[in-house]
C-alpha cells in the first residue's frame, strides 16, 4: 500500500473542537487522515506560524439542483465579475475546467472557489426527491469536495397522509425509503404544508392552518417528521425553513416553531431541531410599512434554549437569486418586484420557484435584512447554536463568504457599511448598538466545528487525529494582526488560502487550483423492520400507479449516479 | 492620423473573435505590435498576423486611428467590441456581435452584418450599409437593459428583435424590419422607414416610429391623439398596457 505522508509545520491551529485557540504546532497527515505523528520522509509543508483550520463545512447551500434553473433564468449571471478570482468567465487551465458566472456558477467554478475559499464540504439543502438523479448529475461534475443533500418531505402527500391516520411507523419507514430513492442524507421541511397549498393557489398562514385536502397542519407535519427522524436515528436532526419566511411578523412563528421542538429528545447526540436563514425569518412589523428587525426577541430566545441550531441566511449587497421550494414565496417575490419567475410543480411532493433579485442598500428593506442576519450572529451568545451561511444564492453568493466573515468581525466595516444606510432603516435595526467583534476562534466554530456534531460527521471539520486531513491555511499571522481594524487583509486571506489540503492532496497554493480530485458524496441507507417497510411499499405502489408521472423503479437513484459514495447505515428505533 | 489596414489571407471557416481589434488597442503600435496581437481562433489564441496581413501607416492616438478591413470578414466576431474612439471601416460582410458595448467612435460597414450589431453600445455610432440580421443594439442574454446610448444607423432592411431591452440611443432602419422589433424597451428612439411586425410588445418607455405598414398591431396599446414630428403627423399610441408601459408608439 502507498503511503502518503505530510508534516505541516509551524501551523497556528485554531481548533474549537478540541478547544486549540490559535496555538502553534506540527499536524500529521498519513492517507488522507490527521495522525500523531509520521516518519522522516513526510512531505514538508511551513504553514510559517499562518493560521490554520479544518476545511469548511457549508451545511446548507443551494449547489446543485435548483441552481440550474437559476442558470437558464440568468444566464447573464455567467458574466458577472463582481468578485475578482471569484466570479465571472476563465479560461480553462492545465488544472481546471472553463469557468463562469457569479450566483449560479458552472458546477467547476463551484468546486475550485469553495476550496480556494478553504472549504471542502457542502451540503446541498434541497432536492426534491423526484428530481435527485439531476442533483447527483452535477454533485458527480463539482470537484474537489465532499457533498451531501437534505431531501425535501415537508410538502409530500404521503407523509401528509401518514401523519393524518397517524402511522408514524410507515411514516418512519417512508422516511427512510425516500432518503435512499434520492440518496439524500437526511430531512428538509420547506413552509410545511406550503408547497402542497400553492398547488391550489393558496399557502398556509401559520402552524395551525390546515393544508387544503388532506386535513392535517403544519405543526403535525413538523412533529411527524421529526418522530420519524429521531426513530430512524438520522445522524442530521430536521432542517426546516420556518412557515410565513420573508413576511413582516414573522420571526413569532418562528420562535413557535421553535418552542414547539423542545419536547423532542434526539435519539442522536445533536441538536433537535435546525431552524435555516434565520434572516428570513426573523421579521418584526406588522406589514413592509413599518418592518423591522426581529432579531433580538429571536436572539433572546435562541440563548434561552437549547435543543436547537440555526444558520444566518447573511444578506449580500447586490444581485442574488431566490431558490426555494417555498413555492408562494417565490410567486410574491416575483410580484412585488417585477422580476422574472420560475414555478415548478414537483408532483406530489412539494412546489418550487426561483426569482433573482438584487438587494441594494439604499433600500431600507434591504439594508434591515442585512442587518437581521449580523445581528443574529453577534447576538446569539453561544456560536455553537450558529452556521455561518448566505444560503448561497438566495442571500448572495458564497463566493463574499469572506466579505460577510468582516462584518462579523469588525465593528469598523460595518460602520462603513451602515454609514450608506438612511434613517429609516436605522431606525428599524439594532446593530449600530452592537460592539461585539467575533474571534477567529468563533469564526472556525460557526464556518467548520459546529457542523461536525450538527451532522454527526465526527471526521469532518476538526483536526483531531483521525480525522480526514481537510485542512486549509491562511495567510494571516494571528498575533500580528488586528481584525477589527485590518478587515481588508482578513477578507483578502479568506479569499484565497495560502492551502487547502482535502483528504491530504494538496488542492489549492497560494489561492490557485493545484489539484481537482472527486469527493465523495454521504447519504443515508436507515434500517426499518421488513414488515413495516413491505406495508409502506403497498402504500406508494399505489401513489406511483395512480398519480406519479415516473414508475417506481425508473425513481429510484441507482449506484452508478453515485461514483464515490459514503452511505451511512443507521439501526432504527422501532 | 494612424491608419491600419488589414486583409484577410485566406477565407476563414472557425470563427476568429477580434474583441482585440479597436482602435484602443491598435494607437501607437507597429506593424509588428499589431501582428503579435492576440485573438481567440476557436478553443486557443493566435496572433492576428496568422490571419491577417497588416499594413500601418502612421502612429497616433485612438481618436486619430483608423482601421480598414479590406474585403469580407463574415467569420470575424466582435470587431470594435468596447471602443471607446477611432473609427473601424469595413468593406465587406461582417460576422456576429460588431461594435458590442462600444463607448465611443465609428463603425462604418459596406456589406451585411450578422446578429448582435452594437448590442449593449453606450455611445459613438455604427453605420451599416448594408442588410442586420438579428437583435440589432439589443441586451446580452437575461440583461434587462440593452443599448443604453449611440445611434445605429442601417441603411438597408433588419431581421428580429431589433432594440430588444434598448434603454438609450437611437436606431435608424431606412428598410423594412422583421417580427418584434423595440420588444421589451425602455428607453431610447427607433426609427423604422419601411414596414415591421408586432412592434414595441411589452415596451415600458421610449420612442418608436414607424412610417412604413405595421402587420399585427397589438392590441395592447391606448390611442391618445396624435404627434408631429419633423412635420410629419402620426397616430400616437401608449403602451405597452399589459407591461405598465408609457412608452409612444407612432405610426401613420
Ligand atoms: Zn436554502
Amino acid at each position: 500500500m502507498r503511503m502518503s505522508e505530510i508534516l505541516i509545520k509551524n501551523a497556528n491551529v485554531c481548533d474549537p473542537a478540541q478547544g486549540i485557540n490559535c496555538e502553534t504546532m506540527d499536524l500529521c497527515i498519513r492517507d488522507g487522515k490527521i495522525v500523531e505523528s509520521v516518519s522522516e520522509s513526510a512531505e514538508v509543508i511551513d504553514a510559517a506560524g499562518r493560521l490554520t483550520m479544518a476545511g469548511g463545512f457549508d451545511g446548507h447551500t443551494h449547489s446543485a439542483g435548483k441552481i440550474n434553473v437559476g442558470r437558464f433564468m440568468n444566464p447573464n449571471d455567467a458574466r458577472r465579475t463582481l468578485v475578482p478570482g471569484l466570479s465571472g468567465p476563465e479560461a480553462r487551465t492545465e488544472k481546471t475546467r472553463a469557468q463562469v458566472g457569479y450566483n449560479t456558477p458552472n458546477t467547476y467554478a463551484i468546486g475550485y472557489r469553495y476550496a480556494k475559499l478553504g472549504y471542502t464540504t457542502i451540503c446541498e439543502a434541497a432536492i426534491p426527491m423526484l428530481a435527485a438523479r439531476h442533483t447527483h448529475e452535477e454533485f458527480k461534475e463539482i470537484p474537489i469536495l465532499d457533498k451531501m443533500g437534505l431531501s425535501l418531505f415537508g410538502s409530500n402527500w404521503q407523509v401528509m397522509e401518514y401523519v393524518r391516520d397517524k402511522e408514524p411507523e410507515k411514516l418512519a419507514a417512508y422516511v427512510a425509503w425516500g432518503l435512499k430513492a434520492s440518496r439524500g442524507y437526511g430531512v428538509k421541511i420547506v413552509n410545511a404544508g406550503g408547497g402542497e397549498a400553492w398547488g391550489w393557489g393558496k399557502n398556509v398562514s401559520g402552524l395551525y392552518d390546515p393544508v387544503p385536502n388532506f386535513d392535517v397542519t403544519p405543526a403535525e407535519i413538523l412533529m411527524g417528521l421529526v418522530e420519524a427522524n429521531e426513530k430512524l436515528q438520522l445522524p442530521h436532526s430536521v432542517h426546516v425553513h420556518c412557515n410565513n419566511l420573508g413576511k413582516p411578523g414573522n420571526y413569532e412563528t418562528t420562535i413557535e416553531t421553535m418552542k414547539m421542538f423542545e419536547k423532542v429528545k434526539p435519539t442522536v447526540d445533536r441538536q433537535a431541531l435546525h431552524v435555516t436563514h434565520v434572516q428570513f425569518n426573523a421579521y418584526a412589523g406588522t406589514s413592509w410599512r413599518d418592518f423591522e428587525t426581529g432579531a433580538p426577541m429571536v436572539a433572546d430566545y435562541l440563548n434561552g434554549a437549547n435543543h436547537l441550531t440555526f444558520d444566518l441566511g447573511q444578506v449580500i449587497f447586490g444581485p442574488a437569486v431566490t431558490m426555494t421550494a417555498d413555492g408562494p414565496v417565490e410567486y410574491a417575490n416575483s410580484r412585488m418586484l417585477h422580476e422574472k419567475w420560475s414555478n415548478q410543480d414537483i408532483e406530489l411532493e412539494d412546489a418550487s420557484g426561483v426569482v433573482p433579485l438584487s438587494y441594494s442598500p439604499k433600500s431600507f428593506i434591504n439594508a434591515v435584512q442585512w442587518a437581521i442576519g449580523i445581528e443574529l450572529a453577534l447576538l446569539v451568545e453561544d456560536p455553537w447554536k450558529i452556521m455561518f451561511t448566505t444560503d448561497s444564492p438566495n442571500g448572495g453568493s458564497f463566493v463574499n463568504y469572506p466579505e460577510a466573515f468582516t462584518y462579523l468581525m469588525s465593528a469598523k466595516k460595518r460602520e462603513q457599511v451602515i454609514s450608506g444606510f438612511g434613517k429609516m432603516a436605522l431606525d428599524r435595526m439594532v446593530l449600530p448598538g452592537l460592539d461585539r467583534e467575533l474571534s477567529f476562534y468563533e469564526l472556525a466554530i460557526m464556518t467548520r466545528s459546529m457542523q461536525s456534531k450538527m451532522y454527526s460527521r465526527p471526521e469532518k471539520g476538526n483536526l483531531k487525529v483521525g480525522s480526514d486531513a481537510d485542512v486549509a491555511i491562511y495567510d494571516i499571522i494571528t498575533s500580528d494582526i488586528d481584525p477589527s481594524v485590518e478587515h481588508e487583509k482578513v477578507k483578502q486571506a479568506f479569499s484565497g488560502a495560502a492551502y487547502t489540503l482535502k483528504d491530504g492532496n494538496v488542492v489549492v497554493k497560494d489561492g490557485k487550483i493545484e489539484a481537482t480530485p472527486m469527493g465523495r458524496t454521504y447519504w443515508v441507507n436507515a434500517k426499518v423492520p421488513a414488515d413495516i417497510d413491505s406495508a409502506m411499499n403497498k402504500d406508494t405502489d399505489i401513489k406511483f400507479k395512480k398519480y406519479y408521472t415516473v414508475s417506481k423503479s425508473n425513481y429510484m437513484v441507482e449506484d452508478s449516479y453515485l461514483p464515490n459514495p459514503v452511505e451511512i447505515r443507521t439501526e432504527g428505533a422501532f | 492620423m494612424q491608419v491600419v489596414k488589414l486583409s484577410l489571407k485566406k477565407a476563414n471557416k472557425i470563427p476568429i473573435e477580434a474583441d482585440t481589434v479597436t482602435p484602443d488597442n491598435f494607437a501607437g503600435k507597429t506593424k509588428e505590435e499589431i501582428e503579435a496581437i492576440l485573438v481567440w481562433y476557436g478553443n486557443g489564441q493566435c496572433p492576428l498576423g496568422d490571419f491577417f496581413t497588416v499594413e500601418v501607416e502612421g502612429s497616433d492616438s485612438a481618436e486619430n486611428t483608423k482601421i480598414v478591413f479590406e474585403g469580407d470578414v463574415s467569420r470575424v466576431k466582435r470587431i470594435g467590441q468596447g471602443m471607446s474612439a477611432g473609427e473601424i471601416e469595413i468593406n465587406g460582410n461582417v460576422d456576429m456581435h460588431c461594435g458590442f458595448g462600444m463607448k465611443g467612435g465609428k463603425i462604418v460597414i459596406n456589406g451585411d452584418a450578422d446578429s448582435w450589431l452594437g448590442c449593449e453600445m453606450k455611445g459613438g455610432e455604427i453605420i451599416l450599409n448594408g442588410n442586420a440580421t438579428y437583435y440589432v443594439g439589443s441586451g446580452y442574454r437575461g440583461e434587462s437593459c440593452g443599448m443604453r446610448g449611440g445611434k445605429i444607423t442601417i441603411n438597408g432592411n433588419a431581421k428580429d428583435y431589433l432594440g430588444e431591452h434598448m434603454c438609450g440611443g437611437e436606431i435608424l432602419v431606412t428598410g423594412n424590419v422583421g417580427l418584434l422589433p423595440a420588444i421589451s424597451n425602455n428607453g431610447g428612439t427607433i426609427v423604422i422607414e419601411g414596414n415591421a411586425t408586432m412592434p414595441a410588445s411589452e415596451m415600458k418607455n421610449g420612442t418608436v416610429i414607424i412610417k412604413g405598414e405595421i402587420s399585427d398591431m397589438l392590441p395592447s396599446y391606448k390611442e391618445d391623439g396624435t404627434e408631429e414630428v419633423e412635420g410629419i403627423t402620426y397616430r400616437k399610441f401608449v403602451g405597452d398596457v399589459n407591461a405598465g408601459g408609457k412608452g409612444m408608439l407612432l405610426v401613420k
